[in-house]
């Protein structure tokens, strides 16, 4: 499986979000999408989501554009988690999760299979509008894993901002053995630590343009990133020998 | 379906058919005095045929309204957001002005004036509410209000132009009334629109749940979202329309029946399309049985003002308890 990223734009009236990008990435992976506010982050998943038309350019699954497919057979390729989930009516966090399922079918045991990776199992029944921005988003996450197809595409916009510390790894964790099973997973994180310790590919984005791409551990680097970021970012090593990025 | 659910549907089914018993049952006699008594067999159609109406209408504006609150993204949105009810009344003034005008009535001219203009309105207010993804939520409520504004100053054009006499007559059809007689043909093939409708919403309860996500979500699940809103316009637009004719523009049903259902069943929409047409037809129902029972000295009101009054302090009651201030 892969996704190839064709001289892609986006321009918003007179704003341009996105700015001929060209990019692949393959099944197996997990890429993480980095950059400033207003980089264009979103647009560029939207856009890899099939959810957003570009102005000029092509996003291609597998050779075929995921925008000419049916919404159906599209949701039955790609899983989408949205930056914050948006759920109108009375609806518990079972049953936002269980809309995963909409365009494959009803499947009980991928939706509580879902709950419980994300720990909502015990608090299925709470309703949505009641739940904390953390249990929303793991709602968000678990819909996703309910529809997801392993060797598919499962793209997240900001996936863990508002999650606590063990939620974090948590979702990390299924986002590898989403990775391992075959699927291309994309997600664009903030938490630049959480971003080096997750991704195989990184593809760095500032005023639109695709400024880094390539092996996560090439790419992310204190003087490419503080550069990006227009902060001062070091290397330093804990007691264990391991690095992190750090802000002097 | 849970056991919660099931007894809900008992109560609100038995509610139904005790409310449509009273209907047939309240008699008031010429000197005022209320009695419970079976009508004579002479008299039970003019009770048999209102309270048919009552369901039919309340049924229709019940499932219109869950369809518009889903199309448009707004719990507050009813059948007559869209300026169906302004064109509709646009309508039937100037079929009685052109009634006056050549000094020779038409039949049927209020129905046939009253579904022109709810057509004439809705087809302005899709056509501008279209964009590149189809029917835009945001612009459709906008473009409703603009399109009601219009017509509401053509209908005040056409009240300043026509006599007194006339102008009594169209501002009792703006108070929305239940007809006495009407063929039973006419009603049960009414009827028959309404109840496919309110299928049809039920059949697409799933996408409906599912189009309660934000735009990016539900069409990330798999719903074609254009084509989606643009069936719950048509079905939601004719089923209001039904409503229209039968009775004129009975405010608050639409808004308050899905409210009522959605508190007592959850948001599968599946079950609420059916529990909005129910509740809906609950209401009416009840609102023409209530008007039986007030005698104010000058007849019995229009249903419309009771549906209008009940429903506005029900609707801020159940604002106020979702606030939690009672």
């Amino acid at each position: 499986m892969r996704l190839h990223i064709s001289s892609l734009s986006v321009r918003y009236g007179k704003l341009t979000a996105l700015r001929d990008i060209t990019a692949s990435a393959e099944g197996g992976k997990i890429v993480c999408v980095l950059g400033p506010n207003a980089s264009g982050k979103s647009t560029l998943l939207r856009c890899v989501a099939g959810l957003q038309t570009p102005t000029r350019g092509k996003v291609l699954f597998d050779s075929a554009s995921l925008l000419r497919l049916h919404p159906r057979e599209r949701a039955s390729k790609v899983a989408w988690v949205p930056r914050s989930s948006e759920v109108g009516g009375r609806f518990t966090l079972r049953r936002v999760v269980e809309l995963g399922r909409y365009a494959l079918g009803p499947s009980p045991a991928r939706v509580d299979e879902a709950l419980a990776t994300v720990d909502l199992l015990d608090r299925a029944d709470t309703i949505w509008h009641e739940a904390s921005a953390g249990m929303k988003q793991r709602t968000s996450i678990a819909r996703a894993l309910a529809q997801r197809t392993p060797g598919g595409l499962l793209v997240l916009d900001e996936p863990t901002s508002a999650l606590d510390l063990r939620h974090i790894r948590v979702v990390a964790e299924v986002l590898r053995k989403c990775a391992s099973e075959g699927d291309l997973v994309i997600a664009a994180i903030h938490d630049v630590a959480l971003a080096i310790n997750l991704a195989d590919t990184a593809f760095v984005l500032r005023h639109g343009e695709l400024v880094l791409a390539g092996q996560s551990s090439a790419v992310l680097s204190p003087g490419s990133l503080g550069e990006v970021f227009g902060v001062d970012l070091a290397w330093a090593t804990d007691d264990a020998g391991k690095r992190h990025l750090v802000t002097p | 379906m849970k056991p919660r659910h099931i007894f809900v549907w008992i109560v609100l089914l038995a509610l139904l058919i005790a409310t449509c018993i009273a209907r047939l049952m309240i008699t008031r006699s010429t000197l005022g005095e209320l009695s419970f008594v079976w009508p004579d067999s002479a008299y039970i159609g003019y009770r048999l045929v209102p309270m048919f109406a009552a369901i039919v209408v309340g049924g229709a504006l019940g499932v219109s309204g869950m369809g518009l609150q889903v199309l448009l993204r707004n719990p507050l949105a009813s059948p007559w957001i869209l300026g169906l009810s302004s064109g509709a009344g646009l309508g039937v003034m100037a079929s009685m002005m052109i009634e006056h005008s050549r000094g020779v009535g038409f039949p049927e001219g209020e129905t046939i004036g009253a579904v022109a203009g709810a057509i004439v309105a809705l087809v302005a207010v899709y056509l501008l509410s279209r964009g590149r993804g189809g029917l835009d939520p945001v612009t459709m409520v906008l473009v409703g209000v603009v399109v009601s504004v219009i017509c509401g100053a053509g209908i005040m054009v056409l009240q300043h132009l026509v006599p007194m006499g006339l102008r009594g007559s169209f501002t009792t059809w703006l108070m929305g009334s239940l007809p006495e007689t009407m063929s039973y043909v006419r009603l049960g093939i009414l009827g028959g629109v309404v109840s496919v409708g309110t299928l049809l919403l039920a059949w697409w309860g799933p996408s409906l749940d599912a189009a309660c996500l934000s735009d990016d979500e539900a069409t990330s699940v798999g719903v074609h979202l254009p084509s989606l809103r643009f069936r719950l316009f048509l079905v939601s637009s004719i089923l209001a329309a039904v409503g229209v004719i039968i009775a004129g523009p009975i405010a608050f049903v639409g808004l308050i029946a899905p409210h009522g259902a959605r508190l007592l069943l959850r948001s599968n929409h599946r079950m609420l399309a059916v529990g909005s047409a129910i509740v809906g037809a609950l209401l009416l129902v009840g609102a023409d049985d209530a008007r039986q029972l007030i005698d104010l000295g000058t007849g019995r009101l229009p249903v419309g003002i009771l549906t209008s009054g009940i429903g506005g302090v029900v609707f801020l009651l159940l604002l106020l308890r979702g606030r939690g201030k009672v």
